[in-house]
């Protein structure tokens, strides 16, 4: 068999450090180019999305008692859309949301998604809360919620669509306003 | 080339099952009462994470085993075996890596399409949407980093220890929407006595008929990329021989030339590189 060993040792080449430095600084460079962008991919994901993630709305209750603290300061809003209480007036649709028996007014300039028309859907606003007298189930307030966004947040549950079937579009989710001290009126 | 009797019977199989999961999720189960026919995307993106998460647990599991064969301490015929089956658990690993991120890949597609259906929105920041797109990149890092050119035991070491870093998201991903409030829904099937089943009879079924069917196909491009991967390995092992019968042809030729000689040509490899 053929001596493989190297041809000299390589102890007495004269490259062999500068060999083995221009390959290591390779490796390196190209370990950290890599490093670099996975940190930066990673890291531009987790702010951009952290920022949101961990309060990505606030309930309507949380909302109302969190109302001097927000200020104007732009938040999302979530709660379930009273179907008796929208209503669409020269392109602002104007309803209520109910969380915890708390109810919100709303006015949302903008095209609502196609589910917002089911019945007690919960949506999540992004908005502001604004000075203006208003009404709701709940009673008096003295602010309403200013919406350019939304989202609807559908829950977990699939249901087999049957049109034999006898539902009332008005009622509530069951237990849904059980505590609530209000009547919500009926379409 | 990397077919065999087996994964051509697996391929029909899951070919058909394919054709069947069709027509369950677009003709047989029905449209959900709220959603109406954008439900059927489920039976495309819940499985698909199905199959995403059991890839990077594969991964995690191959990983953990390349660790364990590559420690050191075996010599002779011990480390021959060790070398194999470490070898062996790298390229599980890298396979059901590819499968991971190209189920995840589908899943965050299909998921924003739905989501674009019922929220009104392609994408939103929320916790299980932002921690599944930090899978996806983390695992294409994963991969890329499998990429890198190295020895082959240390690139599989590495590769590994990154492995069993990424594999911390997956319950992270999985838990982000009961730890953290999101505008993703929580699970609607949980496993184990008492948890939430929340879909009629045919959606029920067919959502498990499509993880069934998912998982068929997973194995069967995973067996097919983890025999490419084998054959990769060996086409480099054959230029390796190649290249040393040459340097043995060349030897026996021109005999052993001068160090001046070698380190001329080396100076010359090394300016074209």
């Amino acid at each position: 068999m053929s001596d493989l060993s190297p041809r000299h040792p390589l102890e007495s080449a004269p490259d062999r450090a500068a060999v083995r430095q221009q390959m290591g600084r390779r490796r390196k460079a190209m370990i950290g180019a890599f490093v670099l962008l996975l940190l930066i991919a990673g890291g531009a994901a987790t702010v951009a999305g952290l920022r949101n993630a961990t309060l990505f709305f606030r309930n309507a209750d949380e909302a109302i008692a969190e109302r001097v603290e927000l200020g104007d300061r732009r938040f999302r809003l979530q709660g379930r859309v009273v179907p008796s209480s929208v209503a669409l007036d020269s392109g602002v649709t104007t309803f209520e949301v109910i969380h915890n028996c708390a109810s919100v007014s709303v006015r949302h300039s903008v095209d609502p998604p196609d589910l917002f028309e089911s019945p007690w859907i919960p949506v999540v606003l992004e908005g502001r809360w604004v000075r203006g007298d208003v009404v709701t189930v709940g009673g008096r307030d003295t602010h309403f919620f200013s919406s350019d966004n939304m989202l609807v947040k559908h829950t977990n549950e699939y249901v087999a669509a049957n049109a034999d079937r006898i539902a009332d579009p008005d009622e509530p989710p069951e237990g849904f306003l059980d505590d609530c001290p209000f009547e919500v009126p009926r379409l | 080339m990397t077919g065999s009797l087996a994964t051509r019977v697996l391929g029909a199989v899951a070919l058909a099952a394919v054709a069947v999961m069709a027509i369950l999720a677009l003709w047989i189960s029905p449209a959900d009462e709220v959603q109406g026919d954008a439900v059927r995307l489920m039976y495309v993106h819940v499985p698909s994470i199905w199959v995403a998460y059991g890839s990077f647990v594969l991964t995690a599991f191959a990983s953990a085993r390349v660790l364990w064969r590559t420690r050191s301490g075996a010599g002779g015929s011990q480390g021959v075996i060790a070398d194999r089956q470490a070898r062996h658990w790298d390229r599980v690993a890298g396979a059901a890596a590819e499968l991971g991120v190209i189920f995840t890949a589908l899943t965050l597609m299909t998921g924003s399409l739905w989501g674009k259906v019922t929220w009104g929105a392609y994408w939103q920041w929320d916790a299980r949407l932002t921690t599944s797109v930090l899978l996806f990149v983390t695992y294409l890092g994963y991969l890329a980093l499998r990429r890198l050119p190295a020895e082959s035991r240390s690139r599989a070491r590495r590769s590994a220890v990154m492995a069993l870093i990424a594999v911390v998201n997956l319950p992270i991903v999985h838990f982000s929407v009961d730890w953290w409030r999101t505008l993703h829904q929580e699970a609607s099937l949980e496993l184990g006595p008492g948890g939430a089943r929340n879909y009629t009879g045919e959606m029920y079924w067919t959502l498990l008929y499509s993880w069934a069917t998912f998982t068929m196909v997973a194995l069967w491009i995973g067996i097919h990329r983890y025999r490419v991967l084998r054959l990769e390995e060996l086409a480099e092992e054959a230029a390796l021989e190649e290249l040393l019968a040459a340097r043995r042809a060349e030897y026996e030729n021109a005999g052993p030339r001068s160090t001046e000689q070698e380190s001329n040509e080396r100076a010359e490899q090394v300016t074209s590189r």
